[in-house]
């Protein structure tokens, strides 16, 4: 009834946006129903198919049992209500049958709610992936701006710092205290806390990989070592081992060194090597006074 | 048969006796002389030999643990008279360390005193060999002509136990004690006490619906809860109101027996405690991966570092068991090469061992390699048989992955398929429980504590939600029970389930319209086969085959005939392409049981088994079933007959036949493919690895819709879209499909069934 008075309803007809798409030729039309039986007859790979079935068997358990077939009208004439259990009053039992559960792997009981859970957690992460990208182009090319900067100002902090390690190593008597005579840097002896906290990072940064290195050059040793260098080894095992114990002892004051933006990081080692050594980053030059007087001013950008 | 729902097949003559002498197939009728020796199902009718005894003096229902101790103490036998041996004496002595004989006093006057009793108590109690010795010393069937029956869920139990029981009381297996299972009855006249399946007391309560053999009724495992046993509670719920003088013991292992009690109108319920120690159980602290290797991970470690004591692991079917016990024994001689670790030998335990190997279990932990040195162990991998079942002393460590395979139904599919699936917390706890037998003892569980919280259900479904029930609406019918939606069943099934079944059973022509039993049902009631095998049988001389459809549902009720071990897969499937029928998986069975009975394979019928990959003990028991179901064909006057073998339509009426009962189970191809859909279903399954049928057959009948990740269907035969609709009509009612490509063959095949009619007329 409804759809004969909306299309008697002249004042109010609305007319179709006039179509954009042309009439299909006939070359199209053959092309598209080339295309459609190719689908038909293609043979579905072996996952499609298992899909299907899988998909079939779960449609299929989701299903009732028609309420109209010979088996509930028998039900029915034993007094049998729809939607109720079988059994005693008082004591009815269930009204669905049980669930499969399929198991189709080795994974053991909490395997797959776990698998399930870290399925659920990468969802998530991807969606917040996909909000990110949906900051606009101008953002994005902002943000990048300001990464492409901040990788660059960590690689002036890392150049300030390693000037700045080079003289206090050279320079300053005070603060050689402890250290053994096997030059700089390369002391496994002296105390990690001890090294100024502005060039703290790199001296931690190398000795890892040093540790780095020894580990895997002991691995490729361990089988044809002699046992000559037994004690020798054990040595280095010491001495390997109290720094390793160093080096994972925690350190709040150099974290918090390191959490600092790069510029803050940058711009403390600047200030120290201006005030201690009278060197200017930026020029690259040591005055030879504490006025620095030729030096055009304290920022990256007064250098030009 | 009354009416006969389907047409006879033509063949070129009547079968004669002197040509089954010539049909190869049939050779096994001609020298099996073995007929007789049957036993009688008669009952015993009081003190046969008539002997006097003390137990005369004895007043039924009012004798005391004292009385029953005089009368064991001899010094002639109470029962039957004879003189006591020795070692009747020596078993005597060990009965009464049982738990379960501190309490005999207390179980006798609840016994006296009320007509239902619970009783609990652990595996190990003795509650299985002892309360029914208990009974019988007051409930004095002889004296009444009855008998005391046990049920037990499992063949190999009732057997066992009925021996031992035998021994215990120094009488003659198969006399005073017997047993009773599917296709073995060993009962005797002088029968008093019988052990029995739960299903076998069904199959006997449908000719004798008060039971009145019996005096006591025992049901043991009963928290098991199998379909039989499920029914039986209901029965017996219903017939004791009608038998005041009959007494029901319901004997539970586990400590939900509150359920029972409720059940049973708040019946009085008597716990023994069983001698157990105390167990500590270990959690993982991560989900594992594969719980297999895990498993085998966790025993290797035990051996490694704990101290003296055998491990009981569960795992969940054959190839599972056998598969780690060869990674536990390769991995062990590695450990006691490099590690000096004690020897550990390991033993495989599931359902279809043999039973020399099954009992293997109970051999002594191998001794240390030497004197002082790390003790041996042996570890035992076992499917959840072990879990309540069967008792091995020595067990100190069980490592649980939490999972068993499960029997499954679903209505809507119409599938019933073993699946492997979580345990129940209950069944978690009993497993644990098998650690603290000996000695305090160590669980270790294979998953997080917290799964074992939130992903366990409490108690495992019992059976009845879990079967098909054609078979058990088939049998209550025949019960006398009507009003199946009302049946008072401790666990009501779905009513899906009960739907499908009597729907199914309508098709099979069991049932009528109304719900009302069909003389075909009745008489398919009598087989102790499912309902579409025993139609199957019963219709099969409607297709000049009948002998062979014996052959076949023998071949169909009994485990796979064919043996393929791991190590030689490819010898295995060369000998049985020896065998193969171009035409389908049951002819190609038949073919080798026909082969099985060639003299020169009976010439030594184990070695030709082991020599062909066959399994000698399913084919001995298929003989065996066959017989049975034989003497059930002759005393209902069914027809046995053969199509010729020269015949050629002898193969052709078998194939029919076959129709006749799994009608409902077939499946067409797909048109593109090698998928098969089932009909009605719709389900899409691919033909078993195993079938020797080629991948061309239209349309598949088949015995068993196989569940994993890809539906299978096993055990298959090509049959023509004609035959089905012209031997069940009724299910193969077109209007009753849905549209698709299984309907228009259908109609297809419909159509040219009918030119070919109207062609017949016509030249006629």
């Amino acid at each position: 009834m409804a759809s004969d008075e909306e299309e008697d309803d002249y004042l109010t007809m609305t007319f179709d946006e006039p179509s954009t798409t042309r009439k299909e030729t006939s070359l199209q039309r053959t092309a598209r129903l080339k295309k459609e039986a190719a689908e038909r007859g293609r043979i579905p790979s072996k996952a499609e198919k298992e899909a299907a079935a899988a998909a079939a068997r779960e449609k299929a358990l989701a299903t009732e049992l028609d309420s109209s077939s010979k088996g509930a009208k028998m039900m029915a004439k034993m007094g049998f209500k729809a939607g109720g259990g079988l059994g005693a009053a008082g004591n009815e039992g269930r009204i669905r049958p049980i669930e499969l559960g399929m198991k189709d792997d080795k994974g053991g009981i909490g395997a797959d709610s776990e698998k399930k859970r870290k399925i659920r957690e990468a969802a998530a992460q991807a969606d917040e992936g996909v909000k990110r990208t949906k900051i606009s182009e101008e953002e994005f090319r902002e943000r990048n701006v300001k990464e492409r900067e901040e990788k660059r100002v960590e690689g002036l902090w890392l150049g300030a710092m390693k000037i700045l390690e080079g003289f206090e190593e050279d320079g300053d008597v005070d603060q050689k205290d402890g250290i053994g005579p096997g030059g700089k840097g390369h002391s496994t002896k002296r105390l990690m806390k001890s090294v100024n906290i502005l060039y703290r990072p790199l001296v931690k940064e190398r000795l890892e990989k040093e540790r780095d290195r020894r580990a895997r050059y002991d691995l490729t040793q361990s089988l044809s070592r002699n046992e000559e260098y037994t004690e020798e080894d054990a040595h280095d095992k010491l001495a390997l081992g109290d720094e390793v114990q160093e080096l994972d002892e925690e350190d709040s004051e150099l974290e918090e060194y390191q959490g600092l933006p790069a510029t803050e990081k940058l711009d403390n080692v600047v200030k120290h090597l201006r005030e201690k050594y009278w060197y200017c980053f930026w020029c690259k030059y040591r005055y030879e006074d504490e006025g620095m007087e030729d030096c055009p001013g304290l920022t990256e950008d007064e250098h030009g | 048969m009354a009416e006969s729902r389907f047409k006879r097949q033509k063949v070129s003559d009547e079968p004669n006796p002197a040509a089954d002498k010539a049909n190869p197939y049939l050779a096994h009728m001609h020298n099996d002389g073995d007929d007789a020796g049957d036993y009688s199902n008669g009952y015993s009718n009081g003190n046969a030999n008539g002997a006097s005894t003390i137990l005369d003096t004895f007043k039924r229902h009012g004798t005391s643990a004292m009385d029953a101790k005089k009368a064991e103490d001899g010094p002639s036998n109470p029962f039957n008279g004879n003189q006591l041996s020795e070692r009747y004496f020596s078993i005597l002595k060990t009965r009464r360390d049982l738990p379960v004989h501190a309490q005999r006093q207390e179980f006798l006057e609840l016994y006296q005193k009320s007509q239902i009793l619970v009783f609990v108590g652990e595996t190990g109690s003795g509650k299985t060999t002892q309360i029914p010795q208990f009974v019988l010393y007051d409930d004095l069937p002889q004296q009444q002509g009855k008998m005391v029956a046990c049920t037990q869920p499992r063949r190999v139990a009732a057997m066992s136990v009925a021996q031992r029981v035998a021994q215990e009381m120094d009488v003659t297996l198969g006399e005073e004690v017997g047993y009773s299972i599917r296709f073995e009855d060993m009962t005797g006249p002088k029968t008093i006490m019988k052990y029995m399946t739960d299903g076998m007391l069904l199959r006997e309560a449908m000719n004798d619906h008060d039971m009145k053999r019996y005096s006591t009724i025992i049901l043991d495992e009963a928290h098991e809860r199998t379909l039989a046993t499920d029914i039986l509670m209901g029965l017996l719920k219903e017939v004791v109101k009608r038998r005041p003088d009959l007494k029901i013991i319901i004997m539970s292992a586990t400590l939900d027996a509150q359920k029972f009690q409720k059940y049973f109108l708040n019946a009085p319920l008597l716990a023994v405690p069983g001698r157990t120690h105390p167990v500590e159980i270990f959690y993982t602290a991560e989900p594992e991966r594969d719980y297999v290797e895990a498993a085998i991970r966790t025993v290797l470690q035990i051996h490694a570092t704990e101290p003296e004591g055998d491990i009981l692991l569960f795992l969940t079917g054959e190839e599972e068991i056998e598969d780690a016990c060869r990674k536990i024994s390769l991995e062990t001689d590695d450990m006691i090469r490099e590690a000096d670790a004690g020897p550990l030998k390991c033993y495989p335990l599931y359902g279809s061992l043999p039973p020399h190997q099954q009992q293997k279990i109970f051999d002594p932990a191998p001794k240390p390699f030497k004197q002082g040195g790390r003790p041996g162990r042996k570890v035992i991998v076992s499917t959840n048989i072990a879990e309540t079942s069967l008792t091995i002393d020595g067990i100190v460590y069980v490592v649980d992955p939490g999972f068993s395979k499960q029997k499954v139904y679903n209505p809507r599919i119409r599938v019933e398929s073993l699946l492997v699936s979580p345990i129940s917390k209950a069944s978690a706890q009993q497993r644990a429980g098998r650690a603290g037998r000996t000695r305090p003892g160590k669980a270790f569980r294979l998953y997080t504590e917290g799964a074992f919280k939130k992903e366990l259900i409490d108690q495992s479904y019992p059976e009845i939600l879990r079967s098909n029930l054609a078979s058990t609406v088939l049998e209550l019918k025949k019960l006398g029970i009507d009003d199946l939606v009302h049946f008072d069943l401790m666990d009501p099934p779905a009513p899906e389930t009960l739907m499908r079944a009597l729907e199914e059973l309508n098709y099979l022509a069991c049932l009528d319209d109304e719900g009302e039993l069909t003389s075909l049902g009745s008489l398919a009631s009598n087989f102790p086969l499912d309902p579409a095998l025993a139609v199957m049988l019963i219709s099969s001389p409607e297709f000049y085959c009948s002998n062979e459809m014996l052959s076949m549902t023998a071949l169909i009720s009994v485990p796979q005939v064919f043996v393929r071990p791991a190590a030689a897969r490819k010898r295995a499937d060369e000998m049985k392409d020896l065998f193969a029928h171009e035409d389908g998986d049951h002819l190609t069975m038949l073919n080798v049981y026909h082969a099985f009975k060639s003299p020169a394979a009976q010439e030594n019928p184990k070695q030709w088994c082991h020599d062909h990959f066959l399994s000698f003990r399913a084919l001995q028991q298929a003989d065996n079933v066959r017989m049975q179901l034989k003497r059930i064909m002759e005393r209902e006057e069914i027809e046995l007959v053969s199509t010729p073998f020269e015949d050629k339509k002898y193969y052709e009426n078998i194939r029919r036949a076959l129709c006749a009962g799994f009608f409902m189970q077939v499946a067409k191809k797909d048109t593109s493919g090698k998928n098969y859909q089932t009909v009605k279903d719709n389900q899409s399954v691919l033909l078993h690895p195993s079938t020797v049928l080629g991948q061309d057959s239209e349309w598949v009948l088949y015995n068993e819709f196989v569940l994993t990740s890809k539906n299978y269907i096993r055990t298959v035969t090509a049959v023509k879209p004609e035959w089905l609709l012209d031997i069940a009509p009724m299910y193969y009612d077109l209007d009753s499909f849905q549209k698709g490509d299984i309907k228009t063959a259908l109609q297809r095949t419909a159509d040219r069934m009918k030119r070919r009619e109207a062609m017949a007329k016509g030249k006629r």
